[in-house]
């Protein structure tokens, strides 16, 4: 242990000491001060996945009373829940973003496409449709959410942006449990070779659709060397 | 997908079967009339029949005819009364398909109402998980005291009733009608579980009671925002939400009437945020149905009637055959 330093104060009274630590004793922070977003993008991207989560909440409530299945019903009573907070805490960092008080309900579709394509996972409506509404959400738009979300976490800044990436990281963790949990029960509604063709044809259209709107931030298709 | 569905399009998988709303609507607007009672009920007699057939309420038919709900409904649950078992499913598959229905309404409310307010949503899709939950509890007690998914029909009255297509009355329907009923019934259950040493039940139904408590408060709170500002659509909601505890009260089997099978939860209600105005009001418009003397002599009647039907039947086999 070296000897104890003074502290740079304003008189000899006012100097206080400190014990300096080594550089073994606290891990060096490598992080850097870089992100491929700036705040007013970040705001954009937390308004763009906002959009898509409300949906999928409202999505899922609809469905639930013209679901036949009992244990899908109830299992979805969960998942709107935790879709809503998701949503919520999107919202709650807009202020944070700058975007204003008023900004915690802020929702923003990144084009008309995804709007649209939003609009066609929600289009099964029958009783009989269970596999085409469930593979919509937790075949496609789940998976896509969670890409996406990791991505972010990944380029944007990790010090500046931390909040955002903390509240990502719940989301993801939550999301993953609601896509095992949906792609099992779609596993045991897909049965034979039939209804598994089902489910393929539904998936391939929705991605095709998705892929052409360029997905929750309309950004899909673009060179990952442009910022924000 | 389209906003607003009917009570005929909730979806329910092949272990259900639909009773027609029309019995728990004539029962709700019934009079004090002996003779009335016996009548609407000879007149649904076809349809009741339909309904339980295949269903663990058959032999409820077989025994007491069309009016065997009048006995199951304005009799206090006892263990020790006959078919004392078969009554106490009965009351847990209709709040199993309540909850169902509540569930349903809750998480319909996401949809129907795309507008509303985000707080309101937040509360709508804790609702939805809670609701979910409570399906999942009573299918459990209702397999706990050995029934099962099925074993009765379902009505779904209570979503036909309360789930208007106006944001203030549906919460005013599902909030305040439906689950204040749920605090009714739950409390009611509870003392029953105690009475029979049920822990698993009393403690399960002591945790649904208190969700429901959150959600009266949701609807209490909903209702003051929806109408603020404009008394004319307050006093409606009112009048919407009135109506419906009148239809809850299943002509006065859920009232504050001494004789009735469901008390009203008076201390649980205050807790959810009714007021003692309110009360008093549901305690008057509930208690107004036919007595439970008028029931049990409709009841009596409508046995009577239905072994000497079962009788003439049985002595005369060829009866109909031209010869």
């Amino acid at each position: 242990m070296s000897e104890q330093r003074m502290y740079p104060g304003m008189s000899p009274e006012e100097k206080t000491t400190f014990a300096p630590y080594s550089a073994f004793d606290i891990p060096a922070d490598l992080r850097e001060l870089t992100g491929r977003y700036d705040v007013e993008a970040m705001a954009r991207r937390c308004r763009n996945f906002r959009y898509a989560e409300e949906w999928m909440m409202m999505l899922l409530g609809g469905w639930v009373a013209t679901i036949p299945e009992l244990p899908v019903k109830t299992g979805l009573g969960k998942i709107i829940w935790e879709t809503a907070q998701a949503a919520d805490v999107l919202g709650k960092r807009l202020p944070e973003l700058r975007c204003g008080k008023k900004a915690v309900d802020a929702s923003e579709s990144a084009n008309a496409a995804f709007a649209t394509f939003i609009q066609s996972v929600c289009e099964p409506e029958r009783p009989d449709l269970t596999i085409e509404k469930l593979a919509g959400v937790f075949d496609v738009l789940m998976p896509h959410l969670v890409d996406v979300y990791e991505q972010t976490m990944r380029e944007t800044d990790q010090i500046c942006d931390a909040p955002t990436i903390e509240l990502l990281d719940e989301i993801v963790r939550k999301r993953r449990r609601h896509i095992a949990w949906g792609r099992e029960v779609l596993d045991r509604l897909s049965e034979g070779e039939a209804l598994r063709e089902r489910r393929r044809v539904r998936v391939a259209k929705l991605n095709e659709e998705l892929h052409a709107s360029g997905g929750v931030t309309g950004t899909l298709g673009e060179p990952r060397g442009a910022l924000n | 997908m389209k906003r607003f569905i009917q009570h005929e399009e909730l979806a329910r998988d092949s272990r259900f079967v639909r009773q027609d709303n029309a019995q728990s609507t004539a029962l709700a607007s019934l009079p004090d009339d002996v003779e009335m009672v016996v009548n609407v009920f000879e007149q649904f007699s076809p349809m009741i029949e339909a309904s339980v057939r295949g269903t663990s309420a058959e032999p409820l038919f077989d025994a007491y005819g069309p009016g065997f709900a009048l006995t199951i409904l304005n009799e206090p649950l006892d263990p020790d009364a006959p078919a004392g078992l078969t009554r106490l499913l009965l009351r847990m598959h209709g709040i199993f398909v309540g909850e169902l229905q509540a569930l349903e309404g809750a998480a319909r409310s996401l949809w129907d109402f795309p507008d509303a307010p985000w707080e309101f949503k937040m509360n709508m899709a804790r609702q939805a998980w809670d609701e979910g939950r409570h399906v999942q509890i009573f299918e459990k007690l209702l397999s706990h005291l050995g029934g099962e998914v099925g074993m009765f029909p379902e009505s779904t009255f209570l979503f036909e009733c309360a789930c208007s297509e106006d944001p203030a009355m549906r919460v005013a329907g599902v909030n305040r009608g439906l689950e204040g009923l749920a605090c009714d019934v739950f409390r009611d259950m509870i003392k029953y579980a105690e009475k029979t040493g049920d822990e698993k039940m009393k403690q399960a139904v002591d945790y649904v009671l208190a969700d429901e408590l959150t959600h009266v408060r949701f609807g209490s709170e909903w209702v003051r925002e929806f109408t603020k500002d404009d008394p004319e659509y307050l006093k409606r909601t009112q009048e919407y939400r009135r109506t419906v505890d009148k239809q809850f009260s299943f002509g006065g089997a859920r009232s504050d009437r001494e004789d009735a099978a469901i008390p009203i939860a008076w201390d649980d209600r205050l807790e959810a945020g009714f007021t003692e105005e309110e009360l008093v009001d549901l305690a008057e418009l509930s208690g107004s149905g036919p007595s439970k003397k008028t029931l049990i002599e409709a009841a009596k009647i409508l046995r009577e009637r239905h072994a000497a039907k079962k009788n003439a039947s049985k002595s005369s086999p060829h009866e109909g055959v031209q010869s």
